[in-house]
């Protein structure tokens, strides 16, 4: 399954990539974070709470930031392992700035298995772009508290 | 009395089926039951390294968790029982619960039984299971290629087996001026009956004895593989399939879950159910059809038709399912060359193994495949000569004085009148009209196709020499037994496993036209292998003719013995009694007579009978056809396709079916009905898919288009008799006919609606997104 998202952050691309990249920032933002523990540089261990749609339950996984090139973009990896089945996603995300604005693109390809791939395949793409909207709108909320 | 063979009498079984009084598996309630819940995986293709069943086990409420370790001779691997010969076949062992891989989604991994039915689903929740994922194929052609992933390493390549059929074509192929070379695809199905899977066991420890309630279309094949797999005797185990909704195929097999639910009840000494929720059952019931067929047709010039050549890679799944194997080979590939005089035919059919749910028979089993094939050439070669697609049939159809008519695939088709169908298809169609129509029509851009299928398939199976000859397992005889009660009333047991198709009604009739009393005195007994002797159930086609004709024959037999007793009552020889509408008369004097009712009442009082003669009313026969039946017809669909959002819109259709005389008309109706709309669902919207890895993308009825009431016009039905020579009823059966009929009916009605766009084939189904896709940027030619 392919996964197209873009955001558009009201500030410069720096402070996106640092916020983006923060353990804490990850911690309190990514949708349903129990738990984020390093395990290694850009790796952590974590516990993600989901209930979108047909799919709800704890995934247990990994979460890997990759490929750093400073600001302009990285790699996003996902590993989870649930009751509702596994996921894997590969993401790309890319920042570009325009007017002291930061556009970002996450191109992503997720691969699902057990309910979400029987029962939610066709509901996977938005619940998808719900998460990631969440995730990034979270990420602009600390980017302001910290400039505010 | 008016004649009951061949009235249009009102299913019996449907008022009890549609106030909620039937009685199917899920309806049974036993005391002291637990409920059974399978962990299924979803993976398709992973190493099991360790599974986890602590806390399920403790979780209150759970009486006890199994998995493959627990089954260690106790329960046997799942059989595969139809084996072509000179195939090679190779039937890779299939466990009740996988021990060292799962094969796909949906094989079973641990069972749970608990006091109820959310404790044993929730508690399937807490079962770690610890996989290594491992490289999954769904597609058969790739899964024969080298380097692909191996499902079983005792079957190479995944090739299960490997069979031909006919002779060489060579001759055809070198005398052709025209040759047609096609590649056809005949998308997986899901059979998606309305009732799922279910079963209830209980054990008696005392006796030794189970007894399996469960959902199946043939209790006595499940005996006796289930008897093998749990090592109950045959005489300790009964299976009962009482009233089942609906099975197309995919209650014929024995799958490991039934198997299972019956261990734990010996296991637990109480008894146990499992009914399968409608995700599980579009995982763990088999599929349907599946395969890539390359085909050739040899013919010259003028239309007449020389040989055929057909290579078929068939997606048996991860397992070969019990009948699997049989249906490829001996139902496609026998069938071929459909109702045309071919005398070249070549099979070459390739079973291969993949990480998806195992496929069995559905609706049809290899004889939609064999005629969407070569009605699919048949039209192309039309196209390619310009003829009219009518005329390349007419040119090429057995005559009618040719039967019994052997093919070169070494069947022996019974009689027909081919031509006789499709003219009174054409008539009823106002072809001629339609085809002026269409040229009206695409003047003002509207695009309308006719399309047409005259088909011929193999029925009432079947000759039990010959289903041993073709590997199958089994015999395929049916046995019936009638019995008269002292009172006149009559209980006919039968072999055959009717779930759905309305027997009760039609035999009832049956009987009850040939004793001359009234429907309502007969009842229908089928489904238990405790009270009918023996049965090889209901798929093929098979019930009225091979089950109808063992109740004919054991009727008959009831009539002989009625006869002599008469004789004796009316004190004249048996020779100088007639038998008519229930009542025995001395010839010649009609005041000197006696009823049925009368006779029967001495056969059981036996106060009066003729010397020597044992009192009692009933017969038993065992039926065994000495040949296939051969039903046909003609199907015509118009449809009109809508270029700009690729939708097509079906018109009319007509089906002219031959099954021999017609013992119901209204059900024969419905049959015919349910079949086409089944045809169409596959040619329009029906697809299982599966993604790369393996996963089931349709597994709900919002992913999986099941087709709608809404979606036909008024389907319209008619027929010819031609009575089947073989079985002493005439009928040929007609619970397949219109899926077998019906996608290459549809499908070259819209080749030719497109025909101005250049379009030649489409891949079914025919989804409106594929033809707007194909029409985009295409202009009319």
């Amino acid at each position: 399954m392919d996964i197209q998202y873009r955001y558009t952050f009201p500030y410069p691309r720096e402070a996106v990539w640092e916020a983006l990249r923060e353990e804490d920032v990850l911690r309190r933002r990514l949708p349903g974070c129990r738990r984020l523990e390093k395990v290694g540089e850009g790796k952590y261990a974590a516990d993600l709470g989901l209930q979108v749609g047909p799919i709800s339950g704890l995934f247990t996984g990994e979460v890997e930031l990759a490929d750093a090139h400073p600001p302009e973009g990285y790699r996003l990896l996902l590993k989870g392992e649930g009751k509702p089945g596994t996921l894997e996603a590969d993401a790309l995300i890319r920042l570009e700035e325009a007017d002291g604005q930061t556009l970002l693109t996450c191109t992503a390809q997720a691969q699902v298995t057990g309910i979400m791939a029987s029962v939610g395949q066709r509901a996977m793409g938005g619940i998808a772009n719900l998460l990631l909207g969440q995730f990034f709108k979270g990420v602009e909320e600390e980017i302001r508290q910290r400039q505010g | 009395m008016a004649k009951v063979f061949g009235a249009a009498v009102k299913r019996r079984e449907d008022p009890r089926l549609i106030t909620g009084k039937g009685r199917f598996t899920d309806d049974i309630q036993l005391p002291g039951m637990l409920y059974a819940a399978i962990l299924r995986s979803p993976h398709a293709h992973a190493r099991i390294r360790k599974i986890d069943v602590e806390k399920a086990r403790k979780l209150p409420g759970v009486v006890a968790v199994f998995t493959g370790a627990d089954l260690e001779g106790k329960v046997g691997p799942i059989p595969t029982a139809w084996l072509p010969p000179g195939s090679d076949i190779k039937t890779p062992a299939h466990p009740a619960l996988a021990k060292e891989k799962v094969r796909y989604v949906g094989d079973g991994v641990a069972m749970v039984v608990a006091e109820n039915r959310y404790i044993a689903r929730d508690a399937l929740d807490l079962i770690e299971v610890d996989y290594e994922v491992l490289p999954a194929v769904t597609d058969a052609e790739r899964a024969m290629q080298e380097g692909a992933p191996l499902l079983h390493d005792d079957v190479p390549s995944n090739v299960a087996f490997h069979w031909q059929a006919g002779n060489d074509p060579t001759p055809a192929f070198e005398e052709a001026e025209v040759v047609i070379r096609q590649r056809f695809r005949q998308q997986r199905l899901i059979p998606n009956a309305m009732e799922t899977r279910a079963a209830v066991a209980q054990y008696n420890s005392g006796t030794g004895e189970m007894t399996l309630y469960m959902t199946s279309q043939n209790p006595h094949i499940h005996r006796v593989l289930l008897s093998g797999i749990l090592g109950i005797p045959e005489h300790k185990l009964r299976i009962v399939a009482v009233d089942v909704g609906g099975g197309f195929g995919s209650k014929i097999a024995c799958y490991p879950d039934e198997a299972l639910v019956a261990f734990a009840a010996r296991e637990l000494g109480r008894p146990v159910k499992w009914s399968e929720d409608r995700s599980e059952n579009f995982k763990a019931t088999t599929h349907g059809r599946d395969g890539i067929i390359e085909a050739e047709l040899a013919a010259k010039k003028d239309g007449t038709l020389l040989g055929l050549k057909i290579k078929l890679v068939a997606n048996m799944g991860a397992y070969l399912s019990t009948a699997g194997p049989g249906v490829p080979t001996i139902l496609f590939g026998l069938i071929t060359p459909g109702c045309y005089t071919i005398p070249y035919v070549h099979v070459d059919v390739y079973g291969v193994l993949t990480n998806t749910t195992p496929v069995d028979a559905y609706r049809g089993a290899g004889r939609p495949e064999a005629t969407y094939t070569i009605e699919r050439l048949v039209d192309l070669l039309a196209m390619e000569l310009g003829m009219d697609p009518v005329e390349v049939r007419k040119k090429n159809f057995i005559p009618a004085d040719a039967f019994p008519y052997p093919t070169p695939t070494g069947l022996e088709y019974d009689s027909g009148n081919y031509l006789g169908t499709l003219e009174k298809a054409l008539k009823i169609l106002d072809y001629e009209g339609w085809r002026k129509k269409q040229e009206e029509f695409r003047k003002e851009g509207r695009y309308i196709g006719i399309g047409w299928s005259t088909y011929v398939e193999i029925c009432g199976l079947g000759p039990s020499q010959v289903a041993g000859a073709v590997g199958f397992q089994g015999g395929l005889y049916e046995s019936a037994t009638v019995r008269f009660h002292p009172t006149g009333k009559v209980t006919v047991f039968t072999g055959t496993s009717p779930h759905g198709q309305g027997e009760e009604t039609t035999f009832a009739q049956l009987v009850a036209d040939r004793f001359g009393i009234p429907v309502e005195d007969v009842e229908v007994v089928h489904g238990d292998t405790d009270r009918i002797p023996m049965g090889w159930g209901t798929y093929g086609s098979r019930t009225t003719p091979v089950g109808g004709s063992a109740i004919a024959v054991a009727a008959d037999r009831v009539l002989e013995k009625a006869k002599k007793i008469a004789a004796h009552m009316l004190e004249v020889a048996e020779e100088d009694v007639a038998f008519d509408a229930g009542i025995f008369q001395v010839k010649g004097m009609p005041d000197k007579q006696v009823t049925l009712q009368d006779v029967v009442l001495q056969a059981y009082l036996a106060w009066n009978l003729p010397p020597g003669m044992e009192p009692g009313l009933e017969a038993q026969a065992f039926y065994d056809p000495v040949n296939f039946t051969y039903p046909f017809g003609a199907h015509a669909c118009v449809t009109e396709v809508d270029p700009e959002t690729g939708d097509v819109k079906i018109l009319r259709y007509v089906a002219v079916d031959d099954c021999g005389p017609i013992i119901n008309p209204m059900i024969v109706e419905g049959q015919v009905h349910g079949g086409v709309v089944q045809g169409i669902g596959q040619a329009l919207w029906e697809e299982a898919v599966y993604g790369e890895n393996g996963q089931l993308l349709t597994g709900t009825f919002q992913d999986y288009a099941m087709p709608k009431a809404r979606f036909f016009p008024m389907i319209e039905t008619d027929h010819t008799v031609t009575p089947s020579p073989h079985n002493p009823l005439g009928v040929k059966g007609v619970g397949e006919t219109g899926t077998i009929a019906a996608t290459p009916a549809v499908v070259n009605a819209v080749v030719d609606a497109l025909r101005p766009f250049g379009v030649r084939d489409l891949e079914m189904p025919l989804k409106p997104e594929k033809i707007w896709k194909i029409l985009s940027g295409r202009k009319e030619a």
